[in-house]
């Protein structure tokens, strides 16, 4: 069986990387918004990370909502999913989801940027003042909606998967979760390599608070990919032949237990602990371990998408 | 600040509730058919009379202006099974399977695919098509294909634009020369395709996913007897 090529496949990689991006903008802004919250406060703007994290969670959703629509056989009449809503279907909700999300997100982005925005414009348009003057009363409600909103957002790529009864591997409870932890890891990695790449500090304060998440997130991110393929194993049938299928010799086994088992998750576990002995976090390190968590992520909504679609219910 | 803390999560409870809520009712009530159809269009195939002459697809194709490379209705032939001169094939019908409770239309995120209230078969709107391929991938007898013409979601609806409106049974029907399949409403017990179902025991395709398929088949009594 070609990898790549096989009877009964229908999404390709456009929609691996789709799910991959949806996942580090709701993760991204996630960041962003813990260490708005907890750790920098008002001078948020300032930080690299926060600035990174701002800039990435709004171009990841427009490039994988961008490259979701290039996909369709229609692309120019993309619209009607605008128009037209089924609260039956899994992605109608999600249309909407990602719809106010984004709105939720550009009001927030605002509220972060409010200082220097204010200063470029010099007080030269009253009305810029007058609507930074509104939106900034409704600052918590608006940090309150986008997380809660990411979140949804990072369950739904894999809600939008979960509803395919016709792949008993993907027609699974877990995969919801399991898109949302790695969703919020990958936002994690994205954050971290485009602060350092933002000439963030690798040793700040914001490397030690996202790392502190990162591990128990690597860790429960391990505990569902197991829970997700022991549940398949014992359920039998065309469940258990899916699971064997695809953790199984092949293509796609390497790509799990070396791709996303190895690099995506027990690399960056392994360097994590390490750095914290050592005395000072370096560029190379948080780019190193940032990466792997990236390609390990990608891979991951690669493998599930593609060894999901081989069995058949 | 703890307070207003403590009134958001309240809201963004309520919100939340709210939303998950209104969305489970409204996705109950799409479920139920307010109006109860008038008719229930169901197929039987007899694979004991099918010789796999084709002269259904061909007919379909042509009925159903279907372009070359897509099909909306194959036969698949096993076989042949048996030492000459006693051989045999076994002969499937591959097409939409008419489900009573559709995969497909839930997912559909436009609502192109529908089932007609009226007739109970399954249809695809071609202008509220956006080609997502989402029908495609939930469809679990994987008999949805796009069309490269219209490049909307298609399959078979039993001729429901073409021969019923006219008035006619659909083309696959008319056109077996050996009478395998027989078409009707099942609603209806003087009807003849009630009266084939209740001549011999037939089988329906993947029945353990709830789908509750129109298509019947009648085994014929060749083929492998698998586990």
């Amino acid at each position: 069986m070609n990898p790549f090529h096989f009877d009964g496949l229908i999404w390709h990689w456009p929609i691996a990387i789709y799910l991959f991006l949806a996942g580090v903008s709701a993760g991204a802004i996630c960041f962003a918004v813990l260490l708005k919250q907890f750790k920098l406060g008002e001078d948020a703007y300032k930080s690299g990370f926060v600035q990174a994290a701002c800039l990435i969670s709004p171009l990841a959703v427009f490039a994988g909502l961008g490259i979701l629509v290039i996909d369709l056989t229609k692309p120019f009449d993309f619209w009607k999913i605008l128009v037209f809503y089924n609260p039956r279907s899994v992605m109608s909700v999600g249309v909407a989801v990602l719809l106010i999300y984004q709105v939720a997100l550009f009001a927030w982005l605002a509220c972060v940027f409010k200082e220097p925005v204010l200063t470029w414009c010099q007080g030269r348009w009253s009305v810029v003042d007058k609507g930074f003057k509104a939106l900034m009363k409704y600052e918590a409600t608006i940090t309150g909606l986008l997380v809660l909103l990411a979140l949804s957002l990072g369950a739904y790529t894999g809600f939008l998967l979960s509803a395919l009864r016709t792949y008993p591997m993907l027609n699974n409870p877990v995969l919801p979760l399991l898109f949302l932890i790695s969703g919020i890891s990958s936002g994690a990695a994205a954050t971290l390599l485009g602060g350092v790449l933002l000439k963030g500090n690798p040793d700040g304060k914001e490397v030690h608070f996202i790392h502190n998440i990162e591990i128990p997130i690597i860790l429960l991110e391990l505990v569902l990919l197991f829970t997700f393929f022991a549940g398949l194993i014992l359920s039998g049938g065309q469940s258990q032949v899916a699971a064997l299928t695809a953790i199984g010799e092949g293509f796609w086994g390497w790509v799990f237990w070396g791709g996303v088992v190895v690099m995506g998750l027990s690399m960056p576990l392994a360097l994590n602990l390490f750095m914290k002995a050592s005395s000072k976090r370096k560029f190379s390190y948080v780019a190193m371990t940032a990466s792997f968590s990236l390609v390990g992520v990608l891979l991951l909504r690669n493998f599930i998408l593609y060894t999901g679609q081989m069995t058949i219910a | 600040m703890s307070n207003s803390r403590r009134l958001f999560l309240k809201g963004a409870c309520v919100a939340a509730v709210g939303a998950s809520g209104f969305t489970l009712v409204r996705a109950k009530e799409a479920g139920k058919n307010t109006s109860k159809p008038v008719y229930k269009y169901a197929l039987v195939h007899d694979e004991t009379k099918c010789i796999g002459c084709d002269a259904c697809s061909i007919a379909c194709r042509e009925v159903n202006q279907v372009p070359e490379g897509v099909s909306r209705l194959e036969i698949k032939r096993e076989g042949p099974f048996g030492e000459y001169p006693n051989q045999y094939f076994r002969f499937t019908r591959h097409s939409c399977q008419q489900c009573e409770s559709t995969p497909c239309v839930d997912v559909c995120p436009t609502g192109a695919a529908y089932k007609d209230p009226d007739t109970g078969i399954v249809s695809v709107d071609e202008w509220k098509c956006v080609g997502c391929q989402y029908c495609i991938a939930a469809c679990p007898y994987q008999i949805r294909f796009i069309n490269p013409i219209t490049k909307a979601a298609d399959k078979c609806d039993f001729c429901k634009d073409t021969r019923l409106k006219e008035g006619k049974k659909p083309a696959c029907v008319s056109a077996c020369p050996t009478k395998a399949l027989t078409f009707g409403d099942i609603t209806d017990p003087d009807s003849q395709i009630v009266k084939v179902l209740k001549s011999a025991p037939s089988y329906r395709s993947k029945l353990d996913l709830g789908t509750r398929p129109k298509v019947f088949r009648i085994a014929s009594q060749g083929g492998e007897v698998k586990l």
